[in-house]
């Protein structure tokens, strides 16, 4: 198989683009060394080349199965997860005193990148449980920590969330599951969760799942749900953790893709004997949820971009050994055919691949980083509090558009590879089916459109898009100290006052009450912003290619590196930014076609 | 027990070939380095052997300042400590004469490294310094199991293998599948930093002189003849490839 991602430009971005050695002189990163972090990326490398790498398509074939209520995986998920929790990287990002080893998240993510371009589907298990550890962690008494978290990053015990359920996916608010305290301070849990991603298997001793439900007489809606840790197995008197909590698995789903994570149905307390223990305070669990949900969300825009750089470096390296026809100038049959690379629109398709995975993963690193910064200049700062910002306001963007865009981006992969790609002999197939999830869990594309223009514009007067059009400007200034950067920083700042005139636009109509119409075309207000996020995020990749090129004197393959970030940026500038006019048509039209009325009930 | 791990910091398997300097060097740029695969094996079983019976194990490795990324990372998968003997390594004597020195100044039970380096692939290192050290060398070995003073090993042999017992101290040259390769792990790598690296200087000269390296030809394009056309291949070997 093909390389699937390229350390050349991790290394860019991480080094020369976010600059992140700039952590280590903050007391809270202060034990790491540069050469630290490359040992991190290195140690990913060697579980992807080890164990995810050669078990990704085989896995996909092999499918988890439901035999007699349980369920056996790969047998090679047993294998990462024990080299992940013997290696440390399960709980790495987490504090000194929860047992991890302050590792910045933007190195953790990147870590994730290289084992989740080599295995999308196995890395659930794994950012699953460092997710629910780190909710316990965050939110759970010494006891929970204790009993629970503290097996979970040695990778002994496996995480899970359970928030969805048949009535309530979209609408958590509708969340029904109960639970109902016992005079020893625990619940007992009744309800159903469906699609529950790594619910059951046979990898773990133990599967700790955090669920949420109802404590019995709590409020309706949002303010009324609790958060409780739900293992498989419950200690006995011993402390043994050797009793049937039932969790029953009803059900395993077939699924299009990321088969090797079984996504199971799970039935809690048939038979009144499923205990839970309370997270925090009740009537907080989604609150304390939240948290995890919008690391989970960074994530899966991640998802979306490793499996896209999988679909990229493979439909290249195709592209350059396929001949197939000649150029459009030559019509000279007895000459050989040409490779397919050398098709302008082959081109175009490996550039539109090049130009959204970098430009993506780009913007997610950034968000990373961001945390990083929170953590490194204390929460409560002010520096600290102007990332949390920023932070909140893209992360629902940096969720939605990677996953919206890896989805396109991998069908072009796919197009590359003409017939082929369309078979198993190739794995784009795969990576088609797998990264289709992206823009459905951890929120829908729909409802992050809604969350972005509803709230996120207009939280604490608006402050947030401030602070971010702000650093944008400041992108744009440095980009025209540049010559040849200034005609992109000019297309930047045109289409950045483009967008702030939609929104202004979209805002007058939230301020004559009707909600449905203002956010009736969210979803297309989420792609315009996106698409202007990731245009940033190529003026600030430009600016430090072309310095490298001034300053480096940079010769070889490096001279290519940086002379192919320009020609990418320029790319995404000509084909991604110009999508923005039409976007902008339609948002400020006041002909609005999809609203429900009686009127007009049927499509 | 005290075990010395030899090992060699190597162009990656998949690193672009060029030289410089009149082809009379190796193009560094833009090469990233590890360290040495059977070297890493070697590593290994010394991690291991250790974890079972204690001990100490140090590295060492003959080279520049550039190797001791690929150091840090043995020191994170487990060696207690290391030395870097400061020179290029250039020839397989110089070398081996390097290890021998720091090597005598010290006890050490086991002296360990890879059957070969995978840059000039010589294989001869292991044997120089048991020459030197005037202590058994033997390579390439499969497997070891230590018992008190004795070393219990299988050897690869043309065609087979040997099952040979030996008293320490021994120099050997490993390969797999001696030992799992293993993964630094976090506590490793924030550990790492911390231990030992000692660099000193080497001692005798280096009697060699690289005068040109030259590259393979690159292969040729492949013909592909029909299973029925026997008379055409011999044709284009005896008068094409001119090999009959
Ligand atoms: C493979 C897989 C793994 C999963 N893993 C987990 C897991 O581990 N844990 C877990 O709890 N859940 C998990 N889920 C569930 C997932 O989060 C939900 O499927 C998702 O939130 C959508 O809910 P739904 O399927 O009920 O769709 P619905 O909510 O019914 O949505 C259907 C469509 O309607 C739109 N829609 C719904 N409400 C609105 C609205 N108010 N405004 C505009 N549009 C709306 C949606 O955008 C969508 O297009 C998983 C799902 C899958 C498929």
């Amino acid at each position: 198989m093909a390389k699937q991602y390229s350390r050349r430009n991790l290394d860019f971005l991480l080094k020369e683009v976010i600059q992140v050695d700039q952590l280590i002189k903050y007391p809270y990163f202060q034990d790491y060394t540069p050469d630290m972090f490359d040992m991190v990326l290195d140690t990913a490398e060697e579980i992807a080349d080890k164990i995810l790498r050669p078990s990704y398509i085989d896995s996909d074939r092999k499918q988890p199965e439901l035999i007699n209520g349980k369920t056996k995986v790969h047998p090679a998920v047993k294998d990462y997860v024990k080299a992940m929790g013997d290696s440390g990287m399960i709980g790495a990002i987490f504090p000194y005193e929860d047992g991890g080893q302050q590792l910045p998240t933007v190195i953790g993510a990147a870590n994730e990148f290289i084992r989740g371009a080599a295995h999308n589907s196995f890395v659930m298990f794994t950012g699953l449980t460092t997710g629910t550890a780190h909710l316990i962690l965050s939110f759970g008494s010494e006891k929970l920590k204790e009993t629970f978290a503290s097996r979970m990053i040695t990778g002994e015990w496996s995480g899970t969330m359970c928030l969805t359920e048949p009535q309530a996916g979209s609408s958590l608010s509708d969340v029904v599951t109960t639970a109902s305290p016992q005079a020893d301070g625990s619940f007992k849990i009744k309800g159903q969760k469906v699609f529950i991603s790594a619910g059951d298997h046979d990898v773990t001793g133990n599967i700790i799942n955090l669920v949420l439900a109802r404590i019995d007489g709590a409020p309706l809606g949002t303010k009324g749900i609790s958060l409780f840790v739900v293992p498989k197995y419950r200690a006995d008197d011993q402390g043994n953790f050797s009793i049937d909590n039932d969790v029953v698995s009803t059900g395993i789903y077939h699924k299009m893709g990321q088969k090797a994570t079984p996504a199971m149905h799970l039935t809690f307390g048939d038979k009144d004997d499923s205990v839970g223990y309370l997270v925090g305070e009740p009537h907080k669990g989604l609150q304390y949820m939240f948290q995890m949900m919008n690391e989970a969300r960074l994530g899966v825009g991640m998802g979306a971009t490793y499996i896209a750089s999988s679909a990229y470096y493979a439909s290249l390296e195709y592209a350059k050994e396929r001949p197939q026809g000649r150029r459009l100038n030559n019509r000279n049959l007895e000459e050989e055919q040409t490779f397919i690379i050398n098709h302008p629109d082959v081109k175009r398709m490996l550039l539109s691949q090049k130009a959204m995975v970098e430009g993506c993963l780009g913007l997610l690193l950034e968000c990373y980083f961001w945390e990083d910064m929170i953590h490194a200049s204390g929460a409560k700062s002010e520096e600290g509090q102007r990332y949390q910002m920023l932070l909140d306001l893209l992360t629902t963007v940096a969720k939605t558009y990677p996953a919206e865009s890896g989805i396109k981006s991998v069908n072009e992969g796919l197009q590359v590879f003409g017939g082929y790609g369309y078979t198993e002999d190739f794995p784009l197939e795969q990576m088609a089916r797998d990264v289709r999830i992206m823009s459905i869990y951890e929120g829908t594309t729909g409802i992050h459109s809604l969350n972005l223009l509803g709230r996120g514009i207009t939280f604490q007067g608006g402050k947030a898009p401030q602070l971010l059009f702000a650093e944008m400007i400041g992108t744009i200034k440095e980009a025209q100290t540049h010559d040849d950067l200034v005609p992109y920083a000019e297309k930047l700042e045109k289409e950045l006052g483009r967008l702030q005139k939609v929104t202004m636009h979209l805002l007058g109509i939230a301020e004559k009450g009707d909600n449905e119409v203002f956010l009736s075309d969210a979803n297309l207000y989420m792609e315009f912003f996106g698409i202007v996020t990731v245009a940033w995020q190529w003026l600030k990749q430009g600016i430090v290619a072309k310095t490298a090129l001034v300053t480096k004197n940079p010769t070889g393959d490096e001279l290519a590196f940086y002379e192919s970030k320009i020609h990418t940026m320029k790319f995404y500038f000509h084909y991604e930014l110009v999508k923005t006019l039409s976007l902008s048509v339609r948002l400020t039209d006041p002909e609005v076609l999809t609203i429900s009325n009686e009127m007009q009930p049927a499509i | 027990m005290k075990i010395l791990v030899c090992i060699t910091n190597v162009p990656d398997t998949t690193a672009k070939i060029s030289f410089t300097d009149s082809d009379t060097k190796f193009n560094k740029a833009g090469v990233t380095y590890i360290c040495g695969p059977y070297d890493d094996y070697a590593l290994s079983r010394a991690v291991e052997l250790k974890e079972q019976s204690g001990g100490t194990v140090t590295v060492l490795n003959v080279g520049e300042a550039d190797s001791e990324q690929v150091i840090r990372k043995c020191l994170a998968i487990g060696a207690d400590d290391a030395i870097r003997v400061n020179c290029e390594p250039t020839d397989s004597y110089f070398v081996a004469q390097q290890i021998a020195a720091i090597a005598s100044q010290e006890n050490y039970d086991l002296i360990l490294m890879g059957r070969e380096s995978i840059d000039f692939n010589g294989g001869v290192v292991h044997g120089l310094v048991g020459e030197m050290l005037g202590i058994p060398s033997l390579s390439p070995v499969m497997k070891l199991d230590i018992d008190g003073k004795t070393a219990r090993i299988t050897r690869e042999i043309e065609g087979g293998k040997e099952d040979i017992e030996a008293t320490l101290p021994l120099v050997l040259g490993c390969q797999e599948p001696i030992a799992e390769w293993k993964i630094p792990n976090m506590r490793g790598i924030m550990t790492a930093r911390t231990k030992p690296l000692k660099v000193v200087e080497p001692t005798g000269d280096d009697l060699t002189v690289t005068r040109k390296f030259e590259l393979p030809a690159p292969k040729g394009a492949v013909k592909m003849i029909a299973a029925d056309e026997v008379e055409k291949l011999v044709d284009l070997l005896k008068n094409e490839a001119k090999v009959l």
